[in-house]
């Protein structure tokens, strides 16, 4: 577990200001599953980043997608006073009960990135519009492989929603062209390694495919390795997430495309809406908010950098 | 619960000696049902098919403008544009989508694709202005997106909201798309009610219809 304490350099100034009476800023919570992949560990730092600009101070935590760890990191959070939750769950069913919690100890949450499959308990719940982004990769996957051949899809972590919905997303436009063959569909967890495991037997029971779709970027960058580790630079690949690794991949011919989630600004969206909740009580208009994804190419992918597209 | 209150309602209804029970359907009842509150599972298919006369057209006619002049504010003013002619939910990062009435000409058909368009030339100057999807493989959620009644919170998740907005093109499909000739499209006249998303101005209009009507050539 990391833990990261923060006192803004205005708070000091304020706090001195006042007399040097004990005084502490704020305190906002970020949980989030483990840094190694770089999209939580953007996501964190963009809700650090802002949180301390907005003058809190900030603990990260991270629950490395275990609901009994995600429930005691709400209590260190419930214990430590924080104003605010900026939560990226371990899982939709598991985080209801965490999140009640929380609420009913008085602290907002404010959800990131996964769903969970309650309204009404999180103040917000900021997603990417991941059917959307997963039509841009399915379409695109379809145009790489000139709508026909057999392929393999990479899913994820099947207690988040959003593994079910890339694959939704996915089959609904790959599902309309019959030359298209799926020959294996298997879990890799969201997980790097297990996708390279999942990918070298695959690739040995299946050596005549085309194409692999994955659910997530790092996923992607798993597959990609071992193809290129069997000689089998042939095969496309396509991703979801825009992370920076995948980025480089792109641009140097490995994987295809991929799609990038706005998932700096999600954080500091989720951010600037605790702040306007802890500081007047004003709760966001709509508890559920979308926000669409871009399809990452050859032609547009030097403009990414930590999830955010440079203009 | 949604067949609860169709019994409640028919019990009012003998008394007001009409019962449209497509009427009184409302999305809210239909996702809490969806969200297990109730022992009907969600069904997008029935959702859309209850809201689909009642509302939904109804509401296209009203809101929709004439393509031309839907295209020009939203190029000038794409939030004047959304706040006239279409409907988007109150987040960021998430595109208004316009509701249009298309009156032209068929100037090109792309039939091959399962996902099939028409290319529409309504300022008659002989070049596509707007393009048309006509099935069966309809991209995107635009019809569903252009409703302001519809709201991601009335759903339990991703998966249904999704599977609701891919109803609508199932619908309009089977409604009235499946039904249009194929061949020989080209040159005749075409009238379409229905929505986009607006990305910017440098992207052609890709219409999703919830009617349309294909001509005889002018």
């Amino acid at each position: 577990m990391k833990v990261r304490y923060a006192l803004a350099g205005a708070m000091l100034a304020s706090a001195t200001m006042i007399g040097g009476s004990a005084y502490a800023a704020d305190l906002i919570a970020v949980i989030t599953p483990s840094h190694d992949n770089p999209f939580f560990k953007a996501e964190a730092e963009g809700a650090e980043a802002k949180a301390k600009q907005l003058g809190y101070d900030v603990i990260s935590l991270v629950h490395d997608d275990d609901a009994n760890k995600q429930s005691e990191l709400i209590d260190t959070a419930i214990a430590r006073g924080a104003k605010a939750i900026i939560l990226d769950n371990a899982g939709a069913d598991a985080t209801v009960a965490a999140v009640k919690k929380a609420k009913e100890a008085g602290i907002p949450s404010f959800l990131i990135d996964r769903e969970i499959n309650a309204s009404g308990i999180a103040l917000a719940q900021i997603v990417s519009n991941n059917y959307q982004g997963a039509q841009l990769g399915g379409q695109e996957f379809v145009k790489l492989m000139g709508e026909k051949g057999n392929f393999v899809e990479l899913v994820g972590k099947e207690s988040d929603t959003n593994a079910g919905i890339r694959s939704k997303g996915y089959h609904d436009v790959i599902d309309e062209y019959p030359d298209m063959k799926i020959v294996s569909r298997q879990s890799a967890n969201w997980d790097q390694q297990q996708a390279f495991q999942k990918m070298e037997s695959i690739l040995q029971a299946n050596p005549n495919i085309k194409g692999v779709i994955s659910g997530n970027d790092t996923m992607a960058m798993g597959a990609e390795a071992a193809l290129k580790a069997a000689g089998r630079s042939d095969i496309i690949v396509v991703g979801f997430d825009g992370s920076n690794d995948v980025r480089d991949s792109i641009e140097q011919g490995g994987i295809k495309a991929t799609v990038l989630q706005p998932a700096y600004r999600e954080a500091q969206l989720a951010v600037e809406q605790a702040d306007a909740y802890v500081k007047t009580k004003t709760a966001p208009k709509s508890e559920k908010q979308l926000m669409d994804c871009l399809l990452i190419t050859p032609s547009n992918a030097a403009k990414l950098e930590t999830f955010e597209l440079k203009p | 619960m949604r067949w609860v209150a169709c019994a409640a309602l028919l019990l009012v209804a003998v008394a007001l000696t009409s019962c449209r029970f497509i009427a009184t359907a409302d999305v809210p009842a239909l996702a809490n049902a969806a969200a297990g509150h109730g022992p009907a599972p969600f069904d997008p298919d029935q959702s859309v098919a209850s809201i689909w006369g009642p509302k939904v057209i109804p509401y296209f006619e009203k809101k929709a403008g004439l393509f031309p002049q839907v295209r020009e504010l939203a190029a000038k003013s794409p939030g004047e544009a959304g706040a006239k002619f279409g409907y988007r939910a109150k987040s960021e990062g998430t595109p208004w989508t316009l509701m249009v009435k298309i009156d032209g000409i068929v100037v090109a058909a792309n039939t091959e694709s399962r996902a099939a368009t028409i290319d529409v030339d309504v300022s008659g100057q002989g070049k596509a202005d707007a393009v048309v999807q006509i099935g069966p493989a309809i991209r995107g959620t635009a019809i569903r997106d252009a409703l302001d009644f519809v709201s991601f919170n009335d759903f339990t998740n991703q998966i249904d909201f999704a599977q609701f907005g891919k109803a609508f093109n199932t619908h309009v499909y089977h409604e009235t798309l499946e039904k249009l000739a194929r061949e020989s499209l080209i040159g005749r006249k075409v009238s379409v009610l229905g929505a986009y998303p607006f990305v910017s101005t440098a992207d052609k209009p890709l219409v999703t219809p919830v009617d349309i009507t294909i001509g005889p050539k002018p």
